[in-house]
């Protein structure tokens, strides 16, 4: 049988590549933005897991209100990034330095 | 569960926003550029229209409807009225600057009063779903907002980085609520309270959860370290944009702040207590030391909004109910306050003209000595200088950490309020003993002005007789 | 090893696969690839959660909209590739140290120590005939009724800003049609124009 630390482990390596992608790819805005979803892909294994061994579904529920919230958040941070693009025609972001700090 | 339309009476203020807000973006469809104004005095009506139903709907005994998912109660009574009076003073001070720039268009109305739609909801919150979307809801409306401003590099550049941050944080948070739910299977405040006062928890899972949900936290408040955002943001968004960013959320988040440590994780107090210290020393210490060295007055309120954020958190982590009710205080004054500060910025900027360098200050008192005055009072109440409200507001907090039996924390807190009030008081010095290094009269409508100078007597009024809202406040907690 | 269980490390071996790819490719386009396989092998995970609906929400929201708007985005800008590169193995020794640090805490609260089968029992497998999607549904429509109407609205905004944000009012310059003033024209006066030509003079013949 698969244990729930299986999953949450799983989840947690997840987790923990997101974070290092948003380190390395500081520079890359839209690959940024795929880590994002990499961590909310995380998120939700973990709430996924818990529902199953909790036999409560509540926690499925939650995941579909953050899949819905996170296609919301994916079409503003692209829009932001089409007019960023438009303005500046880069995404480099170490190029966005008129912005100090 | 059954549907009872009286369930409906709670959330009217929310429901009347929403149909406003969705009447409103309709009717701006069909109005000329010409007729612009219909649109903002719709807004301000519907805005005046969700206070009074707040205040109307609210009173009496606290209700929870939707299974759980709102809540009503004094505090939201009261924050809810806070947060439409902020937003209509925003939208006020915001109506000249944006037709100077070429932005006075109807989405900006629309996105704030959804932005205000979303701090209505997190206010009201009674899980952490509905929290979580009230919360989305907010900072969406923000992103776009600082964007709004098409054709400025600057703004798109920070609409990204507090996109970016506000991603991450929200990912934070939300791994720490499925660590909260992993461990009390609820997530419902009521639910968790009861599953930690059961001790039927894990304990290291909950403060494992406790941590990351405090790091979302902190990102969103602008806490040190998670404070990157806030200068970038405040100098890149239009200055109309950050007026509405710098005060009302702060008043969402104390309550969002308060639903979730207090009446969720309240059993656990001792442990997420540790954190937030960490986080207010650093934040009065970093916030009022950088301060002191920008020369953009938007940064230098980004920093100074930063160290204020310090001291809410001491309000906050006291865990009591004086504590809540003076970091609640705390939140509704420093948001007027805020208001009307970038409200005198926007009144000395005109078309092509920011006014967003200490500089423009000097010898504002040849140029409008009554305006000079109320800045004078808006700063003396940031610095906290008696008799203005700031002081109080610092006051009740200190008193609140104190008798928590953390008076090294308050000795802490004063000593970085005074070096805070040094940047403060330098605005004062530049405005009357200076030479005005531009002599072009102020302009502004009667309207704006009027409400500059309620907003800035306010500061000395609310300082005078704090105790009717303070007393207000430890209502809306008990 | 269960049949369950080698389908559980398959799909989580691809998933991480995925997931290290999606950080480290130089080329957006493959990053995004990459992610989709990501969003395919936790469909699975799930799956094998007993959270079907979310599986098949997953690949079809995430995989069929979420990913095209993402490949169309990137495709749609020209993105200078080798300039992202940069500093990119700068800060790879501290990335992979700050992922390592995260991943092993983590480890250590949420282990088989805390939520081995030992310390949690594995639940009952749901009956052949179960509807996950009616119990999400009936979840969905009556207690959690409020949070799904909020969701409604932050999609509005999501519209409301996208549109605002990105489109672009033409000026005179772009030609419409207006039906209207097709519909309206009338026979004779309107479609055909006579000109009076004033008639040449005779060339004088030499």
């Amino acid at each position: 049988m698969i244990a729930l630390s299986d999953y949450l482990i799983l989840a947690a390596i997840l987790f923990s590549l997101s974070i290092v992608g948003i380190f390395i790819n500081r520079k890359n805005v839209i690959i940024l933005l795929m880590c994002i979803e990499l961590m909310l892909l995380a998120v939700n294994i973990n709430f996924i897991a818990f529902s199953h061994f909790l036999g409560d579904a509540v926690g499925q529920v939650f995941v579909f209100f953050i899949l819905t919230v996170a296609a919301a958040e994916a079409a503003i941070g692209l829009a932001i990034l089409v007019v960023l693009f438009r303005n500046r025609r880069t995404i480099n972001v170490e190029e966005l330095d008129s912005l100090a700090g | 569960m059954t549907f009872d339309p009286m369930h409906l009476i709670p959330v009217a203020p929310e429901l009347f926003l929403l149909t406003a807000a969705c009447a409103i973006l309709v009717i701006d469809l069909f109005l000329k550029d010409e007729q612009r104004e219909a649109t903002y005095i719709l807004a301000q009506i519907a805005l005046i229209g969700t206070a009074s139903l707040a205040l109307l709907v609210g009173g009496g005994e606290r209700q929870v409807v939707f299974s759980g998912s709102v809540i009503r109660d004094g505090m939201t009574d009261l924050l809810k009225a806070s947060i439409c009076v902020i937003a209509f003073g925003a939208f006020l001070y915001a109506k000249e600057y944006l037709k100077d720039r070429n932005l006075f268009k109807g989405e900006f109305y629309t996105l704030g009063m959804f932005a205000v739609i979303g701090m209505l909801i997190m206010v009201s919150a009674g899980d952490f779903l509905t929290v979580y979307l009230g919360l989305e809801l907010l900072s969406l409306s923000l992103y776009a907002l600082v964007a709004f401003d098409r054709e400025s590099g600057r703004g798109s550049e920070a609409a990204m980085k507090y996109f970016v941050l506000g991603a991450i944080a929200s990912g934070m948070l939300l791994y720490g609520i499925s660590m909260i739910y992993g461990a009390t299977g609820s997530i419902s405040f009521a639910g968790i309270a009861e599953a930690i006062a059961n001790d039927a928890v894990n304990n290291t899972i909950m403060v494992f959860g406790t941590v990351f949900v405090v790091i979302g936290l902190a990102f969103k408040f602008g806490a040190v370290p998670f404070h990157m955002w806030a200068p970038d943001v405040y100098d890149g968004a239009p200055t109309a944009v950050t007026m509405i960013i710098a005060s009302a959320p702060k008043i969402a988040a104390v309550a969002m702040a308060i639903r979730i440590l207090g009446e969720g994780l309240g059993g656990i107090n001792a442990d997420w207590q540790g954190m937030l210290v960490i986080l207010a020393v650093l934040s009065m210490a970093l916030g009022n030391v950088v301060a002191i060295a920008q020369s953009n007055i938007k940064r230098m309120l980004a920093y100074s909004t930063i160290s204020h954020v310090g001291f809410i958190f001491l309000g906050l982590l006291a865990g009591s109910q004086s504590g809540y009710a003076s970091a609640m205080f705390y939140a509704i004054t420093y948001a007027l306050t805020a208001l009307g500060a970038f409200g005198i910025i926007i009144l000395l900027s005109r078309k092509g003209f920011e006014a967003d360098r200490l500089d423009d200050f000097r010898g504002l008192n040849q140029r409008s000595p009554w305006f000079a005055a109320m800045m004078l009072l808006l700063m003396f109440s940031m610095a906290g200088v008696p008799p203005t409200v700031g002081f109080f507001a610092k006051l009740f907090v200190l008193e609140a950490a104190i008798r928590v039996d953390l008076t090294w924390l308050a000795i802490v807190a004063v000593f970085f309020s005074v070096i805070g009030a040094f940047y403060y008081l330098r605005i004062v010095k530049l405005m009357y003993f200076d030479k005005p290094a531009d002599s072009a009269p102020l302009q502004a409508g009667m309207d704006t002005q009027i409400a500059l100078s309620v907003n800035g007597l306010a500061m000395l009024a609310l300082g005078i007789y704090p105790a009717g809202l303070m007393a207000w406040c430890v209502a809306a907690v008990a | 090893m269960s049949f369950e269980k080698f389908l559980f490390y398959a799909f989580s071996a691809v998933l991480i696969f995925a997931a290290v790819m999606v950080i480290t490719r130089r080329n957006p386009v493959h990053s995004a690839l990459y992610l989709v396989l990501a969003f395919f092998a936790s469909a699975g995970v799930w799956l094998l959660a007993e959270a079907e609906f979310l599986a098949i929400v997953l690949v079809l929201v995430y995989v069929g909209a979420v990913m095209v708007l993402f490949l169309f985005v990137v495709m749609m800008l020209d993105v200078d590739q080798a300039a992202m590169r940069a500093g990119f193995i700068k800060m790879l020794p501290v990335g992979i140290l700050i992922g390592l640090l995260i991943a092993g805490e983590i480890f250590m609260v949420v282990g088989p120590g805390t939520f081995g089968l030992d310390q949690v029992a594995a639940p009952e497998r749901l009956p052949a005939d179960a509807q996950n999607t009616a119990v999400l549904g009936s979840l969905l429509y009556t207690v959690y009724m409020y949070p799904f109407e909020v969701a409604a609205v932050l999609l509005l905004v999501a519209i409301i800003a996208a549109i605002g944000l990105t489109h672009r009012r033409r000026g005179d310059a772009t030609k419409y049609i207006d039906v209207a003033k097709q519909v309206s024209v009338r026979k004779g006066e309107d479609r055909v124009k006579l000109v009076d030509v004033p008639s040449e003079e005779k060339m004088e013949l030499k």
